[in-house]
């Protein structure tokens, strides 16, 4: 690789062991992927350091100890615990200490302690043409798509791309990844994110690590329906972008999308594929212990239609309603008195986590002195087809997944609504 | 005799051990017991094997965004294979795990290995920079 001389500093020590042991690995990949030379990047969403996982916040206490800091302005992925209300969660103190150890960690390294899936709702907003890092696919798919930023779905990497400004030029930082792979033509009356997140399934499933191209839509999707496409397509396959022409910048139509070649035959998707991503998942079940609302973690206008469908309603008896939403996010629906409205609904509003991502899951081993022990529930509720998915491969449980609306009805009512109800 | 196999080098290091050899490509995410480094996924060639400190071979890795998360959490529960030979390049979340867990890795062999490979005979990977070579104890 050419590397230029503060990046050869930084390989050989000169800029301290933290920067030196990033750039060798930062080498190493680039090496791997034929990257010619080191971009400069604008943005890291890095690693929380999850407390679920052995040694997994140490990894970043390791990094704080030898002095790593944040070359740019960096946010940071969700975690395995709120860190502020864990009892709201029947998390053990003992997991939400630990997993306030990695917010130390973050303040030393001089990254934005977010603990969220969209950094985006809480103020990280990186623009047109940035290169950029991050460890959620989501929050790749949502910038490369929707802002114009360029980003691979990266791993760990991310905390060293941040920790040096650099990463190899390969994936969608290059110009000849960002062009369409597949056309897909919507034939239905789409509304909400839920059924967009559907969409995304679909879609995602299809195309794999291709570029999906979808039209069709009888107005602009609004921006939190754009997220969860996004999540839904990095969800059910490998993909990195997609591209809604007249939307995702700078493709102004399908031509353009598919940068000067052939445009393929288009790929017509119904009602029906959408209501078979609902469908998949709608399991047997004997009673729902939780309905949760907000992933990828709600936005401020998320919060608002929230609070709209539980005004004057009860969360019924036996049943949790989760809200899940950025730290920022639930400070905005505090000020502005919406988090009162949900919290009177009897609404619980969580942070830094969500169920799949809590001490609900069956799939990780934490340090068994933490005493974490994963409850049996007897079915989730859900409005995202991420979530749907994971908690059904991590939680291990029944889970039914329909639209935010019905998935308030359900709560209120204690009887699943599906989406198809209405 | 030691047979020695060319490489591409992608994650540097040295690392020795018995081979397990796999048919099918092995998903760090889904396929693999953390606690016990057991292969718990339905792969026929090496379903109930442990990877502790082998020197694995497979064809080609399975993608996933959380591997390097999984290959690294191996490492930390001390289940950790001692290298990896990939028949293709491995997906950047392998390269990224194995790299964090000081696991060498090499892909694109010059010639092929399968018929030399015998389950739990010894062998050494060294990788310098885009240099690999496997060794195989006879």
């Amino acid at each position: 690789m050419d590397l230029t001389q503060a990046e050869r500093d930084m390989l050989e020590g000169r800029e301290g062991p933290a920067r030196q042991r990033a750039m060798k690995g930062l080498v190493q990949l680039g090496r791997a992927y034929g990257a010619p030379r080191m971009v400069e990047i604008g943005y890291a969403h890095i690693h929380a350091g999850m407390a679920l996982y052995l040694e997994d916040v140490e990894l970043m206490e390791e990094l704080a100890a030898i002095d790593a800091r944040m070359a740019v302005p960096a946010s940071v992925n969700i975690a395995n615990a709120d860190t502020v209300n864990w009892r709201a969660t029947g998390a053990p103190e003992s997991l939400a200490r630990l997993q306030r150890r990695a917010a130390g960690a973050h303040a030393r390294l001089g990254s934005d302690c977010t603990f969220t899936c969209t950094p985006y709702w809480a103020g990280h907003w990186p623009t047109w043409n940035t290169h950029m890092t991050s460890i959620e696919s989501t929050v790749t798919i949502f910038c490369n798509s929707v802002l114009g930023a360029r980003s691979n779905r990266d791993g760990f990497f991310a905390v060293y791309a941040g920790m040096t400004g650099r990463y190899p030029l390969f994936g969608y930082h290059r110009d000849d990844m960002r062009r369409g792979t597949g056309l897909f033509v919507v034939e239905a009356d789409l509304a909400g994110p839920s059924d967009f997140s559907c969409l995304g399934f679909h879609v995602g499933a299809a195309i794999g690590d291709g570029v999906p191209v979808v039209t069709g839509f009888a107005r602009r999707p609004s921006l939190d329906e754009l997220d969860a496409l996004g999540a839904g397509i990095a969800t059910s396959g490998g993909a990195s972008m997609f591209i809604v022409p007249g939307a995702t910048p700078p493709f102004a139509d399908v031509e353009a999308a598919f940068g000067g070649r052939d445009v393929p035959a288009p790929t017509p998707v119904g009602r029906a594929a959408i209501d078979a991503v609902y469908a998949r998942y709608r399991d047997a079940h004997d009673a729902i212990d939780i309905v949760h609302l907000g992933c990828p973690h709600a936005s401020w206008e998320e919060m608002k239609h929230y609070a709209r469908l539980l005004d004057g309603r009860r969360v019924a008896g036996g049943i949790e309603l989760w809200i899940t939403a950025s730290r920022n996010v639930r400070n905005a629906a505090a000020d502005a008195g919406v988090l009162a409205r949900l919290e009177a609904a009897g609404a619980k509003v969580i942070s830094d986590t969500c169920p799949m991502s809590c001490h609900f899951a069956r799939t990780v081993s934490p340090d068994p002195a933490l005493g974490v022990v994963p409850p049996r529930l007897r079915a989730v509720v859900v409005d995202s087809a991420k979530q749907a998915k994971y908690v059904r491969d991590m939680i291990q449980c029944p889970v039914l997944l329909t639209g935010a609306e019905e998935a308030v009805e359900t709560a209120c009512s204690g009887r699943f609504v599906p989406r198809d109800a209405r | 005799m030691t047979r020695r196999i060319a490489l591409r080098g992608i994650v540097e290091g040295s690392a020795r051990g018995p081979l397990l050899p796999s048919r099918e490509a092995i998903s760090f995410l889904g396929d693999v017991d953390i606690r016990s480094g057991r292969v718990v996924g339905d792969l026929p060639s090496v379903r109930g094997r442990s990877l502790a400190g082998v020197v694995l071979v497979m064809p080609y890795t399975r993608g996933s965004a959380g591997a390097w998360r999984f290959l690294h959490q191996l490492f930390r529960h001390g289940n950790a294979p001692a290298a990896i030979v990939s028949g293709t390049l491995p997906d950047p979340s392998v390269v990224q795990g194995a790299i964090l867990s000081g696991i060498p890795v090499a892909c694109d062999p010059a010639e092929d290995p399968w018929p030399l490979l015998r389950d739990g005979a010894q062998a050494a990977l060294v990788v310098e920079e885009d240099r690999a070579v496997l060794e195989l104890d006879a």
